[in-house]
């Protein structure tokens, strides 16, 4: 019997389509649908100088916003040889850790609300509320922070403002404390949880997968640790893996990286340097290209830009960490239960507004198709055998 | 009693009208708790009244190549069986004037009948979802059964009759019998959560799984008739477990100084308070845990349900000889 | 080791605790003065040098010409202003940038912290008013 599940879907919050070979309760097989959430953002960085795709590319994600913000500055500034001062880069680190606080919040909420257990659903939720009023004295807004610009940050922390920072992160690190107690404990969310979405360690190396999903089955990678940018070199803060090979351990490493995050935070707020916030950029980005990448909350971000000395960017590409983890689905749902769908889904923590592929489109024979790995590949080595005289091959 | 008085009983109170009365109240009060204890402020008094007449003003749609009789009819099965199970189980004086020995049966098949619509609304809609909520039903029903029967049967072996009016006469000048039989008590409110397809039972209906359940193509009246038969079910389910185990409309003491319409008023405001205190037991239930899924449901019914029913049961037969 | 009901202490708390939810509208909500609202422009103050709208990412300023004899006092001088900004507030997405660049001082187009009301039209413009 073949069940969809989605584009609509209420295990889902944005359209992702799956078509599930079932047999009673046992998944057979699944076929994955994405890139409903296409929107040309892509293209429309290349028609709009850095300053305001900034704020483009902020809108890519709601949950993440200012690792894209974060991770496209951070690529342009290497273009143009710019270095940011140091207390921009502990501003922006502050901001990018409270981002992950309040993801990983929420992730706990829409966890619980695929398994039905509601009630921590509102509870996570209620807590995340003081991340959100921190975000918002510091930065103006709830969600799209728009605090980068080109050469730093455009607005300032006070005294004030650091106080009721460290006040709030005392309370959220107790209610993490308790959730992670209570999503280790409590027997009817573990039986869900556990044994659930097996991802073995070499499939989860050979799926590429990255982030939270990646280090629950043990790899340990992490591009905080593993290619420090922003003053990620000189926090002090611990790299959380575990070893269960299922939701349960994305479940613990997340709690961890909650309670890391916490810490980290408290850290660069006491230990802000004093400075200017902000450099100005020169107009226009000198020829190069630069491959950019950094931690969002659901995993490796990597952002592709290409420039041609003009203040625009010439090729702009995106490779989103949902879009690295759905493999993962794919291989963690066959031989499980109807019943796993959303929670497996979920523990990849899917972005969908951060997922899209390419399609081969034929307008004339009205055909769509799509290329699989070997076939990716082999025009990539063919491409660069022909034009660059270099062959990869191996 | 006259023909007419039990007209009245059957029709108005405590028939269809207090039973419809009551089960949006209550409804209400399980959503308000469910809700306080999330911390937040809960629907108000009307909602699930309005709920229902919104319900009734909707578009009733019926899906191609659907069986037009069944899928009509069946709400209504479920409505009536849920309704006249109600009847059998005293809410005011001591015993309900339609008993007779064998009731008990009586009530808990008719409770049964629900799901087993269900069962056949899932079949009948024709719908992926809708089959494996239906077949999802069917298995949790197994599991379930058996021990709520058995959790029944130790107040009826007990008190050495058949009917619910007899057991809770029994209860007017004894102990109330959840002291004597509390793992009874404790079973027969998780088989009753489980009945009712809550959390954390709520497997035929999962939400996030299959959407909708059994009836997901329902809609306008029947969906009304459907959700109000559900609310119906808590409350009949409710006030039974309150008569055999809380004593129903009794209080400890003997009421037979006061006259009739006083020891009713008593008898009447006690029954209220135990069953809303069941309905705020299952609301607790549902917001503490998480949902089953069907496998680990039937190991832990088999496993614990019916072992702990059956060890229940043991002990009762043992006591009652042992008190003989 | 895991047991059912974890969650049980903090269930029978919540039911004495007050609800955490506000009841808005009927409870107003403080947002801090710095909160990126609704856009203004000063009369008095704006010179007409189009940077908001070249700067906009959202292309929601439009420059329209002034209708009369406007003069502003700028840098010490009175200069004539040949057109005025109107931005579209249901395009805007309150990034600030406009304010940044504007030339003036104190800022002729700026932000508040105005966030509620609710329109029926799918245009809402935003003309130079005086404060």
């Amino acid at each position: 019997m073949k069940i969809p599940i989605g584009p609509q879907h209420p295990a889902l919050k944005e359209p992702v389509g799956f078509m599930v070979n079932v047999e009673g309760e046992r998944i057979k097989s699944l076929d994955l649908d994405v890139s409903y959430n296409h929107r040309g953002i892509e293209k429309g960085v290349e028609q709009r100088d850095f300053n305001q795709s900034l704020y483009l590319i902020e809108r890519i994600c709601g949950i993440c916003s200012h690792a894209h913000a974060t991770n496209f500055s951070k690529g342009i500034e290497e273009l143009m040889n710019l270095e940011i001062p140091k207390r921009a880069a502990y501003i922006r680190l502050i901001v990018a850790e409270l981002e992950r606080i309040h993801s990983h919040y929420l992730w706990v909420g829409v966890a619980g609300h695929e398994i039905g257990f509601d009630t921590l659903f509102m509870y996570t939720w209620r807590d995340r509320e003081l991340v959100q009023d921190l975000l918002e004295i510091i930065s103006g807004n709830r969600v799209n922070y728009a605090i980068n610009c080109l050469g730093g940050v455009r607005r300032d922390l006070n005294e004030k403002t650091i106080k009721l920072a460290l006040d709030h992160l005392k309370k959220l690190g107790e209610r993490a404390v308790y959730y992670t107690k209570l999503a280790t404990t409590e027997e009817t969310m573990v039986d869900r949880l556990s044994g659930v979405g097996k991802l073995p360690y070499e499939k989860a190396k050979s799926l590429g997968s990255v982030g939270p999903t990646a280090r629950g089955s043990g790899v340990d990678s992490d591009v905080r640790r593993d290619d420090p940018y922003l003053a990620y070199a000189e926090v002090p803060f611990k790299v959380i893996t575990a070893n269960n090979c299922d939701v349960l351990g994305r479940t613990i490493v997340r709690a961890g990286e909650l309670a890391q995050s916490i810490e980290m935070t408290k850290w660069a707020l006491e230990n802000l340097p004093p400075g200017e916030i902000k450099k100005a950029p020169p107009r226009s980005a000198p020829p190069g290209e630069v491959i950019s990448r950094c931690e969002a909350p659901r995993g490796e971000l990597v952002h592709y830009i290409k420039s041609n000395n003009t203040d625009k960017a010439e090729r702009f590409g995106v490779r989103t960490p949902t879009m690295a983890n759905w493999p993962s689905v794919v291989e963690g749902l066959t031989g499980q239960n109807i019943a796993d769908i959303p929670i497996v889904v979920a523990a990849i923590d899917p972005c969908l507004s951060c997922t899209s592929r390419t399609t081969f489109v034929d307008t004339d024979s009205r055909k769509s198709w799509v290329w699989n790995w070997d076939e990716l590949r082999n025009y990539s080595i063919r491409w660069y055998r022909e034009n660059k005289g270099i062959y990869w091959g191996d | 009693m006259d023909a007419w008085l039990v007209f009245l009983y059957v029709l108005v109170f405590p028939g269809i009208f207090f039973l419809l009365g009551y089960s949006f109240f209550a409804e209400w009060f399980d959503r308000k708790m469910y809700a306080k204890m999330q911390n937040r402020v809960g629907p108000p008094l009307v909602q699930p009244f309005a709920d229902f007449i919104k319900l009734l003003s909707k578009e009733d749609i019926m899906p191609e190549g659907v069986e037009a009789k069944p899928y009509n009819v069946l709400p209504l099965f479920a409505f009536a069986a849920v309704a006249t199970s109600f009847i059998y189980i005293p809410t005011f004086m001591s015993s309900s004037p339609v008993g007779f020995q064998g009731d008990l049966l009586l009530v808990l098949y008719m409770l049964t009948l629900p799901t087993i619509i269900l069962f056949l609304v899932g079949w009948y809609s024709r719908n992926t979802f809708a089959t494996i909520g239906a077949y999802r039903a069917v298995s949790q029903l197994f599991v379930y059964e058996v021990p709520l029967f058995i959790a029944a049967l130790g107040p009826a072996l007990w008190v050495k009759s058949w009917s619910v009016s007899d057991i809770v006469s029994w209860q007017q000048g004894n102990p109330w019998l959840f002291l004597i039989q509390p793992l009874g008590f404790i079973i027969a409110i998780i088989c009753l959560q489980a009945k009712l397809e809550r959390i954390p039972f709520d497997i035929p209906e999962a939400e996030t799984e299959i959407v909708g359940g059994p009836l997901v193509e329902y809609s306008g009246r029947k969906l009304a008739l459907f959700r109000i038969a559900t609310d119906m079910l808590m409350v009949t389910g409710a006030s039974l477990i309150a008569a055999l185990f809380l004593g129903g409309p009794s209080v400890g003491f003997s009421l037979d100084s006061l006259p009739f319409w006083a020891a009713g008023v008593i008898g009447f405001v006690a029954f209220l308070l135990k069953t809303l205190l069941i309905v705020f037991l299952l609301s607790f239930i549902r917001a503490a845990f998480a949902r089953l899924r069907i496998d680990q449901m039937t190991s832990f019914g088999w496993k614990w349900l019916a072992s702990l029913a059956l060890f229940q049961l043991f002990l009762v037969i043992g006591m009652r000889m042992v008190v003989q | 080791m895991t047991k059912p009901g974890a969650a049980f202490s903090e269930l029978l708390r919540s039911l004495t605790k007050r609800r955490a939810t506000v009841l808005y509208p009927y409870e107003k909500v403080d947002v801090p003065s710095d909160f990126r609202g609704r856009i203004e422009v000063r009369d008095d103050l704006c010179i007409g040098c189009s940077k908001c709208a070249i700067a906009c990412p959202a292309d929601a300023i439009e420059m329209a010409a002034e209708k009369g004899e406007k003069k502003i006092k700028y840098g010490g001088k009175e200069i004539p202003r040949k057109k005025h900004p109107e931005v579209n507030l249901l395009s805007c997405i309150r990034c600030d940038v406009c304010e940044e660049v504007c030339p003036t001082a104190p800022k002729a187009i700026y932000i508040t912290a105005k966030f509620s009301g609710a329109s029926d039209k799918n245009v809402i413009l935003v003309v130079p008013t005086v404060p």
